[in-house]
C-alpha cells in the first residue's frame, strides 16, 4: 500500500494536506495547534456490543486521567499548555465501523491520536492508517506487521509477558511437572496458547494433552473441567480466559476438588473469585495484573503518575470495575504525552520519533525496549519487565519484576516454534 | 416525458451524492451500498415465503471465497467477486437438499444452523480460513483510470461508483428476473403452492432456484465487502448482522421491490448517522429497538406502505 | 474411565434441566402466540439481573430472589404480550421484528444500570455432594436440577389436568375452534405469556449464581433454545423435554472428549439431521409450522 503512494509521487504527509485542502474545514492533525488549543485524542474501541468490557471502562479510565491532567494545565507544548480532550467512536468491534471511525476521527475530528482495541477491528483500519499516517495504538501486540509503521503496542505486551509467570510457578515449585491448557478459541486466545507451550516447554514442565479450546459463546464449564482433572495435572493454566469464563472456571475446579497449582493471565475481582471458593483455594493462584493501589507500583521504577490515587479514583466512581482495561489505556496516554512534551509537538510522526528514540520508553512497569523484530516484524511493542503477581492471604502482591527480552534472548526459537504451529507469525497471519 | 427524464436524474444524484457527505459519511455510504444488494437479494427469497436466518453467512461465502480466490491464485479482483458469488450459489444449492425438506419456522431455525456450521467451520480450520482471526490483507480492487476520472480504490467515492455500478446491475437482473415468468412463478410458490404444483409447477426446484440466485448476489455483496475493508473473519457474519438485514427487509416491507431497500436505506442513516450524531453512546441499541417496536406496530405494512399512499394520492388528483 | 464418564453424566443432567426450563418456555410461547420469541435469552438475562439486585446488592435471601424473577419476568411476559404481540397477532413477522426490538432494549437497559462487566453473585451454597471421591456435584446444581422437576411436573399438571391447560392446549391447537368453544384467546395469551416468559427467569435466576451474569448473556442460550425446540417439534413440551435431554448429553459429552467446539458443530448437525429425517422434529406435526 504504502509504495504504491510512493510512487505516485505522494509522500503520506502530502497525501493528507491534498486531502485536507479538497475538504472542507478538514483540520490536519497536529497541525499548528492555537495555543490553549484543546490536543484531541481518538478513543476507537467498542462502547456497546458483546465486547464492551474491553473498550468502555478503558474509556472510563481515560476520563479520569485527563481530569488529572488538565487540572494540572494540560500538555506542555512549547507554545503553551494544552488540555487533553477524548473522542470516542463506538465501533462495536467491527472492522467496517472502525474503518468508518478512524476515517471520522482523523479527517473530520482533527485528533492527534488515535487509541484501540485492535485485534479484529485493527485490519479494517490499517489502510487508513497507512495512507494518512496517523499514529495508532493497540493492546494486542498480535496486531504489528512490518506493514504498519504508525502503529505501537506500548501497553500490554500480550501475550510475551506470561513466561514471566511461568518462569516464577517452575522456580517456586519445582515439583509441579504437568500441566493442562484451556483457552477460548479466538484471537487472543491462540497466540496465549502457543507462548504457554513455549514456556512450559522451556522450564521441562510436559502439556498432559492438546490445549483444550472452547467456544467463546461456552456458559457452563463444569465438562470442559472435568475432562482438565481427568489427566490429575499438577497445574491448570487458564490461559487468556477473560473474566466471564476464569471466575466459573475457577469455581468448577474448586467444586471438584481440585487442589494443585493455577495459573492466568488475568484474575480481574480475584476478590470475588475467593468468595466463590475460598481463600485456601486461590492462595499462591499466579497472574500478571497487579491492583493499582500495590505499595510496589509506588516505586521509582513506575511510570504511571500517582498510579495508588488514579486507583482510588476510579473504584470511587466505578465500584466494582476496575481491571486491567481500565488503566491500560491511561498508561497509553502517559506515554504518549511525555513522547509529546518531547518532542514540543502532538504532530504524529513527531509523537512516534520521541517516543522510539534510542531504542527505549517508559513503560508503565519500568523502562523497556522497543522489540519484536522477530516476532512482529517490527520493533513496535514496548518490552521490559512485567510484574508476575500471586494471591497471598487473599490479597494480590506483586511477587517481583521479570524482564521478558531476556527470557527471550534464551528461549525465543521455541516461541517461534509454538507461534508457527498455531499459525500466528506475523509472516502467516496475513 | 418525466418517465424519461427521471433516470438520468436519478444518475446524476447519485454520482453527485458523496460530494455533498462528510468521510465518514461517506464510508457508511459505501457499506450502505453494498447492503442495499444484500437486502435486495434477501427479498428474491422471500418471495416463495421463505424467510433464512443463513443469507448473511452465504454472503460470507462469497466474501471468502473471493479473498481466497485473489489470494491464493491471484485471480483479477473483478473476476474473482463474480467467482465469489458463484460459489455462494452452488453452496446455496448444496444446503437446499437438506434445507428445503422443511417449511416456515422449521425452515428458519434450520438455515440459522446450516449458517452456524459454516461459521464454525472457518473458525475450526485455520488454513485456509484463518480461524477466528479471519482473513486480512486481502487485495484492494486495483485502481484504474477511464480518462475523466481516475478510481483509486481507497476513497471510499471511488468505491461507491464502482459498488454503486456493479450493485444497480444486479438490482436490474433482480428486477428483471422478478418481473420475468419464473418470477411470478415464485409469487405462485408461496401464495398458491398447492395450485402451482397441481399445475405441474414443480416447487422444490424454483425454491431451490430463487435461494440459489438470492445467495449468489449475497455472495457478489460479501465479496465487495471483503475487497474494500480488506479483512473479513467469522464474527463479521454473525446472527446480530442477520437480525438487521432481517429487520431491514420487515421495517421496510417486502411487498414491493424498493420497500426492503427504504428499510435498510432509513435505518441504517438513523442508527449509523442520526444518533451517532446526537452523542448517544450505550443508548444507542436501545433507542434503535425503540424504533424497530414503533415502526412495526405503527406501520405494519412496512416503510413502503407509507410512498403508496403517497402514491395513491398523487395518482388521484 | 467409570468415574469420568459418571461425572460427565451429572454434568449433563444439570445443563438438561435449565436448557429445558427455557426451551420449554420458548415453546409455550410460539405454540399459543404463534410467534418466535427472539427476545427469550434477554428474559433469562432479566432473571439473572434479578437475583444481582435482590440477592447480591439488597441481601435478601437466594429464595426470595428466585421467586421475585419468575415474578418480574412473568410480568414482563405480560407486558410483551400487550404492548407488542397482541397488537401484532396477525403479523407473525411483525411479531419477530418487536421481539429483536425488545431484545436490544433489555440489552441496553442492563448495560446501562449495571455496567457492562460480569457481575458478582456471592455463592448460595458451597457445599459439594460426593458420592465417590472423585464423583461430585454441586448442591447448587441440584437446587436447579430439583426446581427443574418440580417446576415442569407443576406445568405438566396444570396443563393436562386443570381448564385452563385446557384451554391452553385448545388454543395452542386451534385457536379459532377453541374460540368457537367459548375459550378467551387473550386470556390464554396472557397465561401462555406469564408461564412461558416466568420459566426463562427462574432458569436465569436459579443459575446466575453458577455462571456469568453479563448483558449477552442470553444470546448463546437462545441459539440452544432454538435447537432443542426443533429438535423436538415446535409446538410439543414433550418433545421440547426430550430434545434438551439428549442435547444437554450429546453436547456435554462431545465436550468432555473431544472438545467444545466440536461440540457445538455436533449439536447444530445432529439438529439438521433430525430434520433431514423428520422434517417437523421428532414429535411435532406439520401444521404448526
Amino acid at each position: 500500500m504504502i509504495s504504491k503512494i510512493m510512487a505516485a509521487g505522494l509522500s503520506r504527509r502530502t497525501f493528507l494536506k491534498s486531502t485536507a485542502i479538497t475538504a472542507v474545514g478538514a483540520a490536519l492533525p497536529g497541525a499548528s495547534l492555537a495555543a490553549g488549543e484543546p490536543i484531541k485524542i481518538g478513543f476507537l474501541a467498542p462502547l456497546t456490543g458483546a465486547v464492551a468490557a474491553w473498550g468502555k471502562p478503558g474509556l472510563d479510565g481515560c476520563m479520569i486521567w485527563a481530569e488529572r491532567i488538565n487540572a494540572a494545565g494540560g500538555i506542555e507544548l512549547p507554545d503553551g499548555k494544552h488540555p487533553v480532550e477524548f473522542i470516542s467512536y463506538d465501533n462495536e468491534y467491527d472492522p467496517a465501523k472502525a474503518r468508518t471511525g478512524a476515517t471520522k476521527l482523523i479527517r473530520e475530528d482533527g485528533v492527534s491520536f488515535i487509541m484501540m482495541l485492535g485485534g479484529d477491528t485493527w485490519p479494517g483500519v490499517q489502510p487508513v492508517a497507512d495512507k494518512t499516517g496517523m499514529l495508532f495504538s493497540t493492546l494486542l501486540p498480535s496486531d504489528l506487521s512490518p506493514d504498519s509503521t504508525t502503529l505501537v503496542a506500548p501497553a500490554e505486551v500480550h501475550p510475551i509477558y506470561l513466561v514471566t509467570g511461568v518462569d516464577y510457578l517452575a522456580d517456586t515449585y519445582p515439583d509441579a511437572k504437568t500441566a493442562v491448557i484451556c483457552a477460548q478459541d479466538d484471537a487472543l486466545g491462540l497466540p496465549s496458547v502457543a507462548t504457554y507451550l513455549a514456556a512450559f516447554e522451556a522450564r521441562g514442565i510436559e502439556v498432559l494433552e492438546e490445549p483444550l479450546l472452547f467456544d467463546p459463546a461456552t456458559t457452563d464449564f463444569a465438562p470442559i473441567v472435568t475432562r482438565m482433572l481427568s489427566s490429575n495435572p499438577d497445574i491448570i493454566c487458564l490461559d487468556t480466559c477473560y473474566s466471564d469464563y476464569v471466575h466459573p472456571i475457577c469455581e468448577q475446579l474448586f467444586q471438584q476438588g481440585y487442589a494443585g497449582k493455577m495459573i492466568s493471565a488475568t484474575a480481574d475481582f480475584y476478590d470475588q473469585m475467593i468468595a466463590k471458593t475460598s481463600k485456601e483455594f486461590m492462595e499462591g493462584f499466579i497472574f500478571q495484573f497487579p491492583d493499582f493501589d500495590d505499595p510496589a507500583l509506588a516505586g521509582d521504577n513506575i511510570n504511571f503518575e500517582d498510579a495508588n490515587g488514579f486507583y482510588e479514583e476510579y473504584a470511587k466512581r466505578h465500584p466494582g470495575q476496575w481491571g486491567a482495561v481500565s488503566w491500560e489505556y491511561a498508561s497509553i496516554m502517559e506515554l504518549w504525552k511525555a513522547a509529546a512534551e518531547k518532542a514540543g509537538s502532538a504532530d504524529p510522526d513527531a509523537v512516534l520519533a520521541a517516543m522510539k528514540e534510542g531504542g527505549t520508553g517508559n513503560h508503565a512497569f519500568g523502562d523497556a525496549v522497543w522489540w519484536g523484530t522477530e516476532l512482529f516484524g517490527i520493533d513496535n511493542a514496548l518490552v521490559g519487565d512485567w510484574p508476575v503477581v500471586v494471591i497471598e492471604d487473599g490479597k494480590a502482591v506483586i511477587k517481583g519484576f521479570k524482564s521478558i527480552p531476556e527470557w527471550y534472548d534464551q528461549h525465543g526459537d521455541l516461541l517461534i516454534k509454538h507461534m508457527q504451529a498455531y499459525n500466528q507469525m506475523y509472516d502467516q497471519r496475513s | 416525458m418525466l418517465k424519461y427524464l427521471i433516470w438520468p436524474i436519478a444518475a446524476i444524484a447519485l454520482l453527485a451524492l458523496p460530494h455533498g457527505l462528510s468521510f465518514s459519511q461517506q464510508e457508511i455510504l459505501v457499506f450502505l451500498t453494498i447492503n442495499v444488494l444484500v437486502v435486495s437479494s434477501y427479498r428474491l427469497l422471500t418471495l416463495t415465503g421463505e424467510w433464512s436466518l443463513a443469507h448473511v453467512v452465504i454472503m460470507g461465502v462469497g466474501a471468502y471465497a473471493s479473498a481466497l480466490f485473489t489470494k491464493e491464485m491471484g485471480v483479477y479482483v473483478p473476476v474473482s467477486m463474480l467467482l465469489g458469488g458463484l460459489v455462494a450459489a452452488l453452496i446455496a444449492v448444496v444446503l437446499s437438499f437438506p434445507l428445503f425438506r422443511m417449511k416456515g419456522f422449521y425452515f428458519l431455525i434450520g438455515s440459522f444452523a446450516a449458517g452456524e456450521i459454516i461459521r464454525l467451520l472457518w473458525k475450526h480450520f485455520r488454513e485456509p480460513f484463518g480461524g477466528a482471526k479471519g482473513i486480512k490483507g486481502i487485495d484492494p480492487m486495483p485502481d484504474f483510470s477511464i480518462g475523466i476520472y481516475d478510481f483509486d480504490f481507497f476513497e471510499p467515492i471511488s468505491y461507491f461508483y464502482f459498488a454503486g455500478f456493479i450493485v444497480i446491475i444486479c438490482l436490474w437482473i433482480l428486477w428483471r428476473i422478478e418481473r420475468s415468468p419464473v418470477g411470478l412463478t415464485f409469487h405462485a410458490v408461496h401464495w398458491q403452492d398447492k395450485l402451482a404444483e397441481a399445475s405441474g409447477v414443480n416447487l422444490r426446484a424454483y425454491r431451490t432456484l430463487a435461494f440459489a440466485v438470492a445467495s449468489g448476489f449475497a455472495g457478489v455483496g460479501g465479496a465487495l465487502l471483503a475487497h474494500y475493508i480488506g479483512t473479513i473473519n467469522p464474527g463479521s457474519f454473525d446472527l446480530d448482522y442477520m437480525v438487521f438485514v432481517l429487520t431491514w427487509a420487515i421495517v421496510g416491507g417486502t411487498g414491493t421491490f424498493y420497500g426492503p431497500i427504504l428499510g435498510c436505506v432509513v435505518l441504517t442513516i438513523l442508527n449509523e448517522v442520526v444518533l451517532r450524531e446526537m452523542g448517544f453512546e450505550q443508548l444507542r441499541p436501545l433507542i434503535y429497538g425503540a424504533i424497530l417496536i414503533a415502526s412495526i406496530l405503527f406501520l405494519p405494512n412496512g416503510l413502503e406502505s407509507i410512498v403508496q399512499k403517497f402514491n395513491k394520492r398523487s395518482a388521484k388528483q | 474411565m467409570l468415574d469420568l464418564l459418571a461425572q460427565t453424566g451429572l454434568n449433563a443432567v444439570y445443563a438438561a434441566s435449565y436448557i429445558s426450563l427455557v426451551a420449554v418456555g420458548l415453546v409455550l410461547i410460539f405454540g399459543v402466540m404463534g410467534v418466535i420469541n427472539f427476545a427469550h435469552g434477554e428474559l433469562f438475562m432479566a432473571g439473572a439481573y434479578v437475583v444481582v439486585a435482590v440477592y447480591a446488592d439488597m441481601h435478601l435471601p437466594f429464595f426470595i430472589a428466585v421467586v421475585v424473577g419468575l415474578l418480574f419476568v412473568g410480568c414482563l411476559g405480560l407486558l410483551m404480550e400487550r404492548a407488542l404481540f397482541r397488537p401484532l397477532r396477525d403479523n407473525p413477522l411483525g411479531g419477530l421484528v418487536a421481539s429483536i426490538g425488545f431484545l436490544m432494549i433489555l440489552q441496553a437497559l442492563a448495560s446501562m444500570g449495571f455496567g457492562v462487566r460480569m457481575e458478582f453473585i456471592p455463592p448460595v451454597t458451597q457445599h459439594v455432594v460426593w458420592f465417590t471421591d472423585s464423583i461430585s456435584i454441586p448442591l447448587a446444581r441440584v437446587y436447579v436440577i430439583v426446581a427443574a422437576v418440580l417446576l415442569l411436573s407443576a406445568l405438566w399438571y396444570f396443563l393436562k389436568r386443570t381448564r385452563f391447560g385446557w384451554a391452553l392446549r385448545a388454543s395452542a391447537q386451534d385457536p379459532q375452534a377453541a374460540e368457537l368453544q367459548g375459550i378467551s384467546i387473550a386470556q390464554t395469551a396472557k397465561i401462555a405469556m406469564f408461564i412461558g416468559a416466568g420459566l426463562a427467569g427462574i432458569a436465569g435466576a436459579l443459575t446466575a449464581p453458577l455462571i456469568s451474569v453479563n448483558p449477552h448473556m442470553g444470546h448463546s442460550v437462545i441459539v440452544t433454545a432454538f435447537i432443542v425446540i426443533i429438535v423436538g417439534g415446535v409446538g410439543s413440551l414433550e418433545g421440547a423435554i426430550i430434545a434438551s435431554v439428549v442435547y444437554a448429553f450429546v453436547h456435554t459429552f462431545v465436550t468432555t472428549f473431544y472438545g467444545g467446539v466440536i461440540a457445538d458443530i455436533t449439536g447444530l448437525s445432529l439438529m439438521l439431521l433430525v430434520l433431514i429425517v423428520k422434517p417437523t422434529g421428532l414429535f411435532g406435526s406439520a401444521d404448526r409450522a
